[in-house]
């Protein structure tokens, strides 16, 4: 490969040593079952609005903790609070509530 | 009768006087600021109310019955309701009786406001005449009806178990303040009376009481004194009442217009609000019964705590009150001034501020019309389409947890011919309600007009409901005219009434369980019952009906985590099966599923029992 | 004098034991619930990974109990403690005085139906691995022979790690049993598509990692991971299966003729009972409490109770033979240093 100094398109690659944990820290405080997802899926797969939007709560998770903020939010809009997701998690999350503090420790932008 | 001072006045009346007049004072312009801060549409409602007769006549006749006599509260536990109506009609009673003595034996003293409360200060009697007696001995009774009460309060307040209250409320230090002035004042009313019996002539209690007092304190100095205490309970209760828990007492009087015009809670702190939350009693009912209230550490998030940290603006505490509640309704129910907890509470998580809303304004309502458009008239169809039953099955996002009751439903639809489509079959969207619960109304009000354009668009004249919190929202928020919105309880009951579905009767035993938002939220008792009462033997739980007990799983708490609810769920399934029943029916997707769980007996819907049970016609 | 030795459960961990003990020169009793010896295992049909058939194991232990006093449809009614030893009395009339009592009361099977979600006892074609089995066995379950024609999934973790079946831990042997009897499927049906729906991949034991290449690769079976949600049936009878294929971060959907449910191993609902009986402490997953879960997982904290198999926790068939033959040494020693 030549090296011609610049790069087409940003890197799509996570830096972990760049990312801000702040938020999520402050999120576990009052949510300390944000760590305990074990990423099944199991309630991305029952989420009603997941297929109109893509909507996933694993996803919303896994972005927060991998600084992609952002793409969380964009998520996090589509959600309609239905209670799927508490009713499934097999560790027992309350998600709703989980979501509601995204909610209000996260800004949209 | 006649006068024994030319001036009619004495100090010892200031301390009542002071305290009369402060109270007063605080509730004409609570009065007003609660009127100011309705909603100017619900404000006019109100005032027309005023003028009303119909509900003039309603306001006098609950006023009378509600905080007078207690009638509701006669029906729940005898003693209690005694408690409470002798204190406030006998104290009621003294007052009237107090004014007419003054119109009648000194009109011109009729101006002074102090005059019927301490009447036998004021005056000597002269002759026996009927009606002195007649009065006299209306005022003794009365009196020793409100000291009856106050004997019982006593005794309440060091065992309330005796009264089958298992928990009562903490009193705060100022309520402790009202308490103790408020059993001060009879007492000390009956011994200044007595003192001045021999004066003042009175009946069968004062003057034997009288007579008592002069075997050994002869003395007409002690008389003084006593009107003094007395004034000084007087004036220290009216003086604390404010912020104590007897502001209730004038608020309801406030509260009862304002619930009979049919108002509902529209700003969290203000208005009807904050009516319902100074009616607050504590005497404490809601913590009895509800069902949170199997964990110990639950206890002080009741519905009457939440109403004293409103009047405290503790926002850390409204908060966690307020969003750990399962929203089961039925404090609402136990309470006797009519303070919706549930409500109240869905009111505090509105004011919340959050960064992120969601917005839903990209979902084509279109693409979920095309799944369940079979009622739609095709543009080049011949097919005539009568005014024949077209029901639309909504299953909900919970029904889609629980493929029983949706099979077993489908199922019974089939056997019983019903012309039926399914709106989700391939997802859809949530009905609202737990957003709507979570106090984020704007988002849960695009979904109702998302799933309203769905349904209005399908061509079906019937939308059936398998659960329960659907329905409630379905009911009550949406707007579907000429369709008619059905709970499947109701539905199979109306298959089985008009002889659609063959039931074959067994030998099982059945306990219901009615679901929160079924029961209590949208009335429905009756027909689930007459349903299982057709399959087999239908026994009670030790509370049904209004007193059900949540199942623990209620969307309505944002807080309560999965491990919080397993013992409100094994108090709730203890209840359920003290007859000892074989199978447990429900009706709501959530309840089916928190109960199997711990139950130690099948589960089941009511739409699974009954197709068990049924074949085809 | 000969020492009785009391066995409780007559699976492959009882039955292990007693013929250990046997030829050890003590006199075993080995009571079973039911009317059969070799529990869940005789149940089988064929054992991972080297796909042997459960029976050849079952009838060898069956035929060594010849000298074992065996009490079959008998249970345990109660348990007295005396000086140093225990008073059995059991169902069938006969009290035993004995001074060691050998657990080996197995696991029970998670009841699927508890996952209403997947729809077991509802749908036609969602049956558990306790089923296929049977099916393997005998070939006859209208479920299986009726339904299958194009493709067959496997739902790992079905009532394990999963707080709200109670049942948090990890059941170990159902990831291995999914793949072996993925691959058996697939030998019997060529050409249908199996999936398999997983959380995690747990390969660990001998020969694991090969069987599971082998089902990739040699078998085409389909791995995806993520969890199923939701089961619904469509109009042609089929079952539709939702998950999120967690790889892609995309929801996925497949129809199938049959759903097998891998069905974790549970307490057996006998331990807490037989655990109050002589006070034993149960763990926090509801099996038996060993003294050590590393150095004396066969002992129990009271003298004279031991354990052997699932009843402290899910194993395999070889870790369960292992330590039924541990036990027997451990109660040899035991008795000797009285």
């Amino acid at each position: 490969m030549m090296d011609f100094g610049f790069r087409i398109s940003p890197s799509s690659a996570v830096n972990m040593d760049d990312v801000d944990f702040e938020l999520f820290e402050r999120l576990c405080e009052i949510e300390p079952d944000a760590r305990k997802c074990m990423a099944c899926g199991s309630c991305s797969a029952t989420c009603p609005a997941s297929a109109f939007s893509g909507m996933s709560l694993r996803k919303v998770l896994h972005c927060l903790q991998r600084g992609k903020e952002k793409e969380a939010v964009r998520m996090l809009r589509n959600c309609m609070l239905c209670g799927k997701c508490t009713m499934v998690c097999p560790r027992g999350i309350n998600t709703r509530h989980l979501i509601l503090s995204i909610c209000k420790i996260y800004k949209e932008d | 009768m006649r006068e024994r001072f030319l001036s009619g006045y004495n100090d010892f009346v200031l301390p009542f006087m002071i305290g009369m007049v402060f109270i007063l004072s605080y509730c004409l312009v609570g009065m007003i600021r609660i009127i100011l801060q309705l909603p100017k549409d619900d404000r006019k409602k109100f005032f027309l109310s005023l003028v009303t007769p119909s509900i003039i006549l309603k306001n006098i006749k609950d006023i009378f019955l509600d905080c007078l006599i207690h009638v509701k509260l006669w029906k729940r536990n005898k003693l209690l309701g005694y408690m409470h109506s002798s204190i406030a009609f006998g104290w009621f009673m003294l007052i009237v009786i107090g004014h007419i003595e003054v119109f009648l034996y000194t009109p011109n003293r009729a101006k002074l406001f102090y005059y019927p409360i301490f009447f036998r200060y004021f005056v000597a009697e002269t002759e026996h005449t009927m009606k002195g007696a007649f009065f006299f001995f209306l005022m003794d009774f009365f009196l020793l009806v409100v000291l009856s009460g106050i004997v019982l309060a006593m005794i309440k307040r060091l065992r309330s178990r005796f009264f089958g209250m298992r928990r009562t409320t903490n009193p705060s230090f100022l309520d402790l303040v009202g308490l103790y002035s408020l059993w001060a004042i009879f007492p000390l009313r009956l011994l200044a009376e007595g003192f001045t019996a021999d004066i003042s002539g009175g009946s069968f209690l004062t003057k034997s009481l009288n007579w008592v007092f002069h075997s050994f304190l002869g003395d007409h100095v002690n008389m003084l004194p006593t009107w003094w205490a007395y004034s000084c309970a007087l004036g220290v209760f009216f003086i604390v009442l404010p912020f104590t828990r007897y502001m209730h007492i004038p608020t309801e009087i406030l509260l009862i217009p304002l619930r009979n015009v049919g108002l509902t809670i529209r700003n969290a702190r203000k208005g009807f609000a904050k009516a319902q939350v100074y009616s607050c009693p504590n005497c404490g009912l809601c913590i009895d019964a509800c069902p949170m209230g199997v964990l110990k550490a639950n206890i002080r998030d009741t519905t009457v705590y939440l109403n004293r940290q409103i009047r405290r603006n503790n926002e850390a505490r409204i908060e966690e009150i307020s969003d750990k509640c399962l929203l089961c309704g039925k404090c609402s129910v136990v309470c006797q001034v009519g303070i919706h907890g549930d409500q109240l509470r869905i009111a505090q998580r509105s004011i919340r501020k959050y960064n992120i809303s969601p917005d839903y304004s990209n979902i084509d309502e279109k693409v979920l019309l095309n799944g369940c458009n079979k009622f739609v008239k095709q543009p080049n169809s011949n097919v005539l389409l009568s005014d024949s039953e077209k029901v639309m099955y909504f299953a909900g996002c919970m029904t889609a947890l629980t493929p029983s009751i949706r099979k077993s439903l489908l199922s019974l639809l089939d056997k019983a011919g019903v012309d039926y489509e399914m709106m989700d079959r391939d997802g859809g969207l949530c009905c609202g309600r737990p957003m709507w619960m979570a106090g984020r109304f704007d988002q849960a009000r695009q979904m109702v007009e998302k799933n309203s354009a769905i349904i209005r668009d399908s061509g079906a004249n019937v939308l059936l409901l398998s659960c329960p919190i659907c329905y409630k929202i379905f009911k009550e928020r949406y707007h579907l005219e000429g369709i008619e919105v059905i709970h499947h309880t109701e539905y199979l009951e109306r298959l089985v009434r008009q002889g659609r579905l063959d039931v074959m009767k067994s030998g099982t035993s059945f306990v219901y369980h009615d679901p929160c938002e079924l029961g209590r939220g949208c009335g429905v008792y009756e027909q689930p019952r007459s349903v299982i009462s057709g399959l087999g033997k239908l026994v009670e739980a030790r509370s049904s009906g209004p007193e059900s007990i949540c199942c623990g799983g209620s969307l309505g708490s944002l807080t309560l985590g999965f491990d919080k609810r397993k013992m409100m769920t094994e108090n709730a399934l203890e209840n359920l099966t003290a007859e000892n029943p074989d199978v447990i029916v429900t009706a709501c997707p959530l309840c089916l599923n928190t109960f199997d769980r711990y139950a130690d007996r099948p589960v089941k819907d009511i739409a699974e029992v009954l197709d068990n049970q049924t074949t085809k016609k | 004098m000969v020492e009785n030795i009391v066995i409780v459960g007559g699976g492959i961990a009882g039955m292990e034991a007693a013929r250990q003990l046997l030829k050890l020169g003590y006199s075993p009793i080995l009571i079973e619930k039911s009317g059969t010896l070799g529990g869940h295992v005789a149940k089988w049909n064929c054992l991972f990974p080297d796909l042997t058939p459960a029976r050849d194991i079952v009838d060898s232990l069956v035929s060594d109990m010849s000298g074992v006093n065996v009490f079959l449809n008998t249970e345990i009614a109660s348990i007295n403690r005396l000086r140093g030893s225990y008073n059995i009395m059991l169902t069938n009339g006969i009290s035993v005085i004995t001074r060691i009592i050998l657990f080996t009361t197995g696991f029970s099977l998670f009841d699927a139906s508890k996952k209403e979600e997947y729809g077991y006892g509802v749908y036609n074609q969602v049956i558990t691995n306790g089923d296929l089995e049977q099916w393997f066995n005998n070939g006859n379950d209208p479920r299986v022979d009726d339904n299958v024609r194009s493709a067959v999934g496997f739902v790992h973790c079905v009532g394990s790690r999963d707080e709200k079946a109670r049942n948090p831990q990890c059941s170990k042997v159902c990831c291995i049993t999914a793949v072996k009897q993925a691959i058996e499927m697939k030998q019997k049906f060529p050409d249908i598509a199996v999936y398999c729906f997983y959380m995690d991949l747990r390969m660990f034991g001998k020969k694991y990692e090969d069987f599971y290449i082998s089902a990739q690769k040699d078998y085409g079976v389909r791995f995806i991971r993520g969890r199923v949600s939701e089961v619904a049936e469509n109009i042609e009878g089929k079952v539709i299966v939702k998950a999120e294929d967690t790889l892609a971060g995309k929801p996925v959907k497949v129809t199938l003729d049959l759903l097998v449910l891998m069905a974790g191993m549970v307490c057996n609902p006998d331990c807490s009972k037989i655990a109050n009986m002589v006070s034993a402490p149960l763990d926090s997953d509801g099996f038996f409490k060993s003294r050590d879960n590393v150095a004396n997982v066969i002992s129990s904290s009271k003298d004279g109770i031991f354990y052997a198999g699932a009843c402290t926790g899910p194993k395999t068939v070889p870790e369960t033979l292992a330590e039924a033959r541990s036990a027997a040494l451990e109660i040899h020693n035991y008795i000797s240093a009285i």
